[in-house]
């Protein structure tokens, strides 16, 4: 076979088979032993005794059940482990070009959601293992190392310096207990390795634009679509706008805020070496990048250090640290999806009328420009002109040029550090004693200064300059220790570990505020600048120098845990274990939780009565049982009484200060608990595919909620109870092909998950309303007992009366009209509860924000010195809540989908027809008007790379250069139509113009020394 | 390896678990910044403290379980026959509409916003009667009268709730957890039999007067005032003489005697006059804004009645037009010498000088309430207008117990020439002659004397002419005496909705 290096044992390779698979070599002397290896084949040795021609072969690797599975506090072989475990491995991380881990994940392995919360650079993702566990917290728990890191402080983690993540979604999680729930996922850091020493340098530089700007109206569209509006609502009274045509396009305030070309670089170097005693590894990275929306308040650096080192002293005593530094510095001053102002909703709203720039001197001369006391803090280009202000469309829009000016300069920072440093015994074979201590370390903070400047009547800031600093820090550390056994006898194998952790988190935080400082930029404000106690404006008299502290509650963790596997033969698989937690948060009568897991497998394909076949090489049926806990939904001191304040009253000319309790106590407060079975089988088929598949019922029990108490009781407050129960269920189709065509080596993984989740008890709630929409009375999303969580929620509507006696024919029992007051252009609304008329109680349930399917693809290619890689990700079943026009702006602009509004009959029977005062609720009202199919399939990666051959590395001296081109988020296919239809984070699947995503090319370099 | 090496490190790991894992007191944290229930009423300020978290809801303008405007003259002044609801649309503060109109459900009302003030009161009051006695450093006569002060306070919220809604639960110790779902309501003579027990213990204790600082406090003259008037609501004629001897005590002290003008009542600049027996304490120096929801301390309720977006002098520009004043009560009062310190004729003020206006509300007369109204001069220059009125609220002052004292002799077969003395004093204090001390005098005095202080709800009620008076606006016998218990207490408890009520 071709490509097969050949090299002297423990020395540098001397030759590679060509094409035919034949190499000749010059062997430095009899006795050589000759290591032949290829990626996918087993490596073989072989002695060099004389000179004649030799054949070797090379068996075939069947890698995947060979590799080493990540499970909590230790290792397993892949082809025992008995429970729902998916890998990602760093081949598969490399020249990915994602600047957080959660995209790393993003549909790589089944049974994980990702949706990121925008496209703002450094923007969290919302990460769901098998669905939403709880109304409460679901994030997994995530550990780097060993060491808890909290979802805000993820993005510390450089994907580059990742050997493997193991995602584990049932029992197996148990091991992990209280925190475990919502799944655990292990991210593993690159090590140094026995062997000589390896630099590499791997980095990549872009550029990125938006992939979809909003289709919206220009001027003259606009004017023509207000004065119809306008016209409908008040027959007698002049249009608005005068002459529409003379309007001409106006200003499309998108290409203000868009940068078609914001740079993204990412460098990285990392070495190691290692002996068979001792072993290191380092790394620096950094990543820089611009957003595409107003770069210059939107963007992102990233500087990461590591380092670590394993060292085996004596054959029984290893010692070992692993450190990680990583400073972060962002510029993200606006609204990433929030209808209530920032440069997207006002670039959305904002109408196409008023002028970027204004030079027109007609316009100068009017208000606001021309008054005295506003034009000197009016935000201005850079030739002097002032950025136009609309008098059309105020409260929060504003020009998105001129705020991005007032938000200049405002960063975020923080420093982390995150390690752990060990101690290994091995007293006899097989016993493995382990003490590692571990913490991280935040230091974090942020900086901003407003100044005084007028972008619009209602958004303005005349008064005072206030100049901002914040400074956190928060600490957890984590003690384990653990005692491990391994042992075979005869074909039993067999393993016990037990352990015990202990965790302490705490935190602190103090802010300054400095008002009234006369400098009106970032650049030029400071601390150092004296102020007195107190500063006037008009008879209010406040303080100069505020400042404000916080300090976190104490929070500790104590566990006990131990587990047991067992394999016969590497037929009959077992693994148990069993997790004993205790939190602070817990009520007293519950201090201790227990979470037990067991979980089994059978390896067929190893049976002697398993026939021989070509179709099915290898087959393991296994299933799991287990109980984890959701601690992470608890707050502190939730199950005891405290006493609030505020309870004052005068007496006299004083205030006293009046305390009494809060919620009554709840000494019984336990964990949310979920109970997961699974049933899977991981197979090899055909020899080139590899299939798993799971099905799963994950049940959560206990959320907490707060308990409605009667008024009699008379208590200030709530107390929460473990209440409430959801359910998950659902299955995981994961398969793999690897194969070599010709001369093409070619693999495919894809994935495919399906999720159901219904929420199943409430307690004595008979919904709880999950999402809102600009001011409606209404809202847009419920929790209720039989649907999914926060399942949308508003009217049906069915079609537009095209005529009034459409409107007059919509009758009810009796033959009164429904909707009476309805006029043709609007819409019909469904009677659900049949009782004539269209009240609140007509609404229902008509979506789900969660996607019901999540799946995703990898294709890799390689030819000679070519590979192409082609990764893919979308999801599917859920529903998204365009909300982007604000309804109580009247001269809101509109997206191009008005244009097909109802004029008259057979016009339309999707868009209503426009007037101001909306009395039939047409956009008032949450209805299946705001809904769009989410799906989406997302092509997130194209690279096409290029290894320089031999020949050229070898006379520059390096062991390996390739590069290549990339594309990341090169193509969309969705029906949905605003920004972007993956939106995450707290208004998830809810479009209130959302950041979106960018669509980046970038050149790539990998060196290897 | 030796063996000594594998002992001293299996002992060391050992050890090490051991240390760890056992500490049960790693588990066992202390809040910060953060006081726990169980430590806290140690030392007398904590007390102190507690004891004012009790008087605390006496003065409740918003909040409760709707997170709305509760106060408590608004609601009662919809439901007589002095004002409308008002506000800006027949759905403004929805509740008070419903019981302008009589169309009352379990959901639709003001019931919400009387239920938990006052359970909440009961609550705190029932806490600190349990908590007093272990308070260490506390002197036998603070001890007494913070007691005392409770049990007033207990009495206070007792009386609200059993004359509201008749059949309500009564507890003299906080609910235990297990027990919260088990409360039955109790009959209305046994609230009325703890009312009067509180009162008899509470008033030895109280003091007869309070310094300056403590103005606002309960004194005897209030706990002797109130237990008057509750067994006055009894409405048990053979108890009347011992109402009369209640009323008698504060009517006859040197402490309290009606003020000369009428108007000085009223005033922001008269706090805790010589006339005021029990006043609901509001402030202005809170400067609070809207953030500082909901534990305002000053006057909501004066924003509420002003005149909507007026222009024009004497009023606060930015009033909501709640509680206008009916028009057929402007007249019969209009040569009541009371009126213009009662009733604040905007219309006439608008129409008197050009550039003067004001938008109309829901069911404007243009007559507006003066006794509570927002003076421009009180506006807050520190804090959020709308909500640092100084405004007190007297709710019991010494023309009501003349008053009342007048009804109790008259009922009772009293000294009927004391009843009369106390009948004129009340009308001479403002000009007007005497009149023979009937009953029907004496309500019509209460009509003039007390309008829009919250009063008349009641009057016609305990006295059986709401039915006549209310009946055209919806007001049934049998149903209407009482407000319905809110919806939500209803829900998995023992309770059991008031008659005719859904």
């Amino acid at each position: 076979m071709p490509g097969v290096t050949i090299s002297v044992k423990g020395g540098k390779a001397l030759a590679v088979t060509n094409e035919a698979g034949v190499f000749r070599l010059k062997v430095p002397s009899a006795g050589t032993v000759l290591v032949f290896s290829s990626i996918g084949a087993e490596t073989t040795e072989f002695t060099v005794t004389n000179n004649t021609p030799i054949t070797i072969s090379l068996g075939e690797k069947n890698t995947a059940l060979e590799d080493v599975v990540v499970i909590g506090y230790g290792t397993q072989k892949k082809s025992l482990v008995t429970g729902a475990i998916s890998t990602v491995k760093s081949s598969d991380l490399d020249n990915m070009a994602t600047s957080r881990v959660e995209q790393s994940l993003q549909g790589r392995t089944s049974g994980i959601t990702i949706a990121s919360s925008s496209g703002a650079p450094g923007a969290a993702s919302t990460l769901r293992i098998r669905g939403t566990t709880s109304i409460n917290n679901s994030d997994p728990l995530y550990m780097l190392d060993g060491v808890p890191v909290d979802v805000g402080g993820l993005d510390l983690i450089n994907q580059a310096d990742i050997e493997s993540i193991e995602v584990l979604k049932d029992a197996s999680a148990s091991i992990y207990g209280a925190k475990a729930a919502s799944g655990v996922i292990l991210i593993t850091t690159k090590k140094g390795k026995a062997g000589k020493f390896q630099f590499n340098y791997n980095g990549y530089w872009g550029t990125q634009a938006p992939a979809r700007k909003l289709q919206l109206l220009d001027a003259t569209q606009y004017a023509t679509l207000r004065n119809e509006s306008a016209l409908a609502a008040n027959p007698g009274n002049p249009l608005p706008f005068a002459n529409p045509q003379a309007l001409g396009k106006g200003t499309d305030w998108q290409s203000a805020l868009f940068n078609n070309s914001a740079k993204i670089q990412d460098h990285e170097i990392s070495f190691s070496a290692g002996t068979d005693k001792s072993s290191y590894y380092g790394s620096f990275g950094f990543f820089d990048q611009q957003g595409i929306v107003t770069t210059a308040i939107s963007n992102y650096k990233r500087f990461t250090a590591r380092m670590n080192s394993s060292n085996k002293i004596k054959d029984w005593l290893t010692i070992g640290e692993n450190v990680t530094y990583s400073y972060i510095r962002s510029q993200g001053g606006l609204n990433t999806n929030s209808e209530l102002g920032g440069p997207l909703s006002s670039a959305i709203n904002l109408d196409p009328i008023t002028p970027l720039v204004v030079t027109d001197p007609a316009l100068l001369a009017q208000a606001p420009y021309n008054s005295p006391t506003i034009a000197p803090y009016l935000e201005r280009d850079a030739n002097g002109n002032p950025y136009g202000i609309s008098q059309l469309v105020g409260v929060e829009m504003t020009n998105p040029l001129a705020y991005t000016k007032t938000q200049l300069g405002n960063y975020g920072w923080s420093h982390n550090m995150v390690g752990n440093a060990y101690i290994e015994v091995e007293p006899i074979k097989g016993l493995k004693l382990k003490s590692s201590i571990g913490a991280k370390l935040a230091f974090y903070g942020n900086t901003s200064f407003t100044p005084m400047a007028y972008l619009s009547a209602t958004q303005s800031n005349l008064t005072s300059t206030s100049f901002y600093k914040a400074f956190s820090q928060g600490l957890t550390w984590i003690w384990d220790n653990t005692a491990s056994y391994t042992r075979s006898i005869d074909r039993h194998n067999f393993g016990i570990l037990v352990g015990t952790s202990a965790q302490q988190a705490s935190g602190s935080g103090l802010n300054v505020t400095y008002r009234g400082l006369l400098v009106n930029s970032f650049d030029s404000a400071s601390f150092n600048y004296g102020l007195p106690e107190t500063v006037t404006t008009g008879t209010t008299t406040t303080s100069a120098r505020p400042g404000s502290g916080w300090e976190s509650q104490p929070y500790t963790l104590s566990s006990y845990f131990g587990r047991i596997t067992y394999d016969y033969d590497q037929k009959y698989l077992f693994t148990g274990s069993l997790r004993i937690d205790g939190s602070s948060k817990f009520g007293s009568n519950n201090k201790y939780g227990t979470f037990p897991s067991a979980s089994a497998g059978w390896v067929a394909s190893r049976e002697r009565f398993w026939p021989a076949n070509k179709v099915v090489t290898s087959l393991k049926v296994r299933a799991s049982y287990g109980t984890t806990g959701n601690e992470q939904s608890l707050g502190t001191f939730q199950y005891v009484s405290t006493i609030g304040s505020g309870r004052d009253y005068p007496s006299g000319t004083n205030i006293n200060l009046g305390n009494s309790p809060n919620a009554p106590a709840n000494p019984d407060l336990k964990w949310e608990e979920t109970t997961t079975t699974d049933f899977g089988f991981d197979a090899s088929l055909y020899k080139h595919f590899t299939l798993g598949f799971d099905y799963f019922i994950k049940k959560t029990t206990g959320m907490l909620m707060s308990i409605q108490i009667p008024g009699y009781v008379g208590a200030s407050g709530l107390p929460i109870g473990n209440v409430g129960t959801l359910q998950n269920k659902g299955a995981e189709v994961e398969l793999g092909y690897v194969n070599r065509i010709g001369k093409v080596n070619v693999s495919f993984k894809g994935n495919v998950s399906y999720i159901q989740n219904t929420i199943t008890n409430l307690g004595t709630y008979a919904y709880m309303t999950a999402g809102n929409f600009q001011a409606s009375a209404y809202e847009i999303g419920r929790t209720v007992v039989g649907q999914p969580i926060a399942s949308f929620y508003g009217f049906k509507e069915m079609g537009i009366f095209q005529t009034q006696a459409e409107v007059n024919s919509y009758v009810g029992k009796g033959g009164k009209m429904i909707q009476p007051n309805a006029k043709p252009g609007d819409f019909k609304y469904a009677d659900l509860d049949g009782d004539g008329s269209i009240t609140s109680a007509d609404r229902t349930f008509l979506g789900n924000p969660t996607p019901t399917w999540t799946f995703g693809f990898t294709a890799n290619a390689s030819w000679k010195n070519f590979d192409v890689v082609l990764f893919g990700q979308g999801v599917a079943g859920n529903k998204i809540f365009q909300g982007l026009r604000r309804l109580d702006i009247i001269n809101a602009n509109y997206s191009t989908k008005a244009l097909g509004r109802w004029t008259g009959p057979g016009t339309s029977n999707s868009y209503p027809r426009l007037i101001d005062t909306d009395p039939n609720g047409n956009f008032t009202n949450p209805s299946d008007f705001y809904l769009e199919s989410g799906s989406y399939l997302r092509i997130k990666t194209l690279q096409f790379g290029y290894t320089l051959p031999r020949s050229i590395t070898d006379k520059a001296g390096m062991q390996r250069i390739r590069i290549y081109i990339s594309s990341n988020n090169l193509l969309t296919l969705t029906k949905y139509t605003g920004f972007d239809p993956e939106i995450g984070g707290s208004s998830y699947s809810i479009d209130r113009g959302v950041y979106p995503q960018a669509r980046s090319f970038m050149v790539g370099l990998n060196l290897s020394l | 390896m030796k063996t000594r090496h594998i002992t001293y490190f299996l002992i060391g790991v050992i050890s090490l678990q051991a240390f760890t894992a056992c500490k049960k007191s790693f588990l066992e944290t202390q809040p910060d910044g953060v006081i726990l229930e169980s430590n806290y009423y140690q030392n007398p300020t904590q007390a102190l403290s507690g004891l004012t978290a009790a008087y605390n809801p006496v003065g409740w303008e918003v909040g409760s379980t709707d997170n709305t405007y509760i106060p408590r003259l608004g609601p009662l002044n919809s439901a007589a026959d002095e004002c409308y609801a008002g506000g800006g649309s027949s759905t403004d503060m929805n509740g008070w509409q419903a019981w302008e109109t009589y169309t009352l459900t379990a959901a639709v009302g003001p019931q919400a916003g009387f239920w938990d003030r006052n359970y909440t009161g009961i609550y705190r009051s029932n806490l600190m009667l349990s908590k007093l006695g272990n308070v260490t450093g506390l002197d036998a006569a603070t001890l007494a009268r913070y007691t005392a002060e409770a049990k007033f306070l207990r009495a206070y919220y007792y009386f609200d709730l059993v004359r509201l809604f008749k059949n309500v639960p009564l507890f003299t110790a906080p609910v235990p957890t297990d027990q919260i779902f088990n409360v039955p309501q109790a009959k209305p003579e046994d609230v009325y039999a703890q009312i009067e027990a509180d009162l008899k213990a509470a008033i030895p204790n109280l003091p007869a007067t309070v310094a300056v600082s403590e103005y606002g406090r309960a004194t005897k003259g209030a706990g002797n005032a109130l237990l008057g008037k509750v067994i006055l609501y009894e409405n048990n004629t053979s108890r009347m003489q011992e109402a009369a001897g209640y009323f008698e005590l504060v009517n006859s002290s040197p402490n309290y005697h009606l003020l000369d003008k009428f108007p000085d009542i009223f005033s922001p600049d008269n706090k805790f006059n010589a006339e005021s027996v029990f006043e609901i304490v509001h402030t202005a120096s809170q400067n609070a804004g809207w953030g500082t929801w909901p534990n305002f301390l000053a006057n909501i309720y004066t924003q509420m009645i002003g005149p909507r977006t007026y222009t024009g002098p004497t009023y606060w520009a930015g009033g909501w037009s709640f509680n206008p004043i009916r028009a057929d009560f402007a007249q019969a009062m209009k040569s009541d010498p009371r009126y213009q310190y009662t009733i604040a004729n905007v219309d006439s003020i608008v129409n008197a000088a050009p550039g003067r206006s004001y938008i109309k509300g829901y069911n404007n007369t243009g007559y507006f309430i003066q006794k509570f109204a927002p003076l421009a001069k009180y506006v807050s220059t520190t804090g959020q207008a709308e909500l640092n009125f100084p405004n007190d609220y007297i709710e019991i002052r010494l023309a009501d117990t003349y008053l009342m004292e007048a009804e109790a002799l008259v009922r009772g077969g009293g000294d009927q020439a004391k009843a009369q003395g106390y009948l004129d004093k009340v009308r001479a204090r403002v000009g007007l002659p005497s009149v023979p001390v009937t009953l029907d005098n004496i309500y019509n005095e209460r009509k003039f004397e007390l309008a829009t202080e919250g009063h008349r709800w009641f009057d016609l009620v305990r006295t059986g002419k709401a039915p006549t008076v209310l009946g055209a606006r919806g007001f049934q016998a049998g149903t209407h005496e009482i407000l319905p218990i809110p919806l939500v207490e209803l829900n998995n408890t023992k309770l059991k909705q008031n008659p005719n009520y859904k």
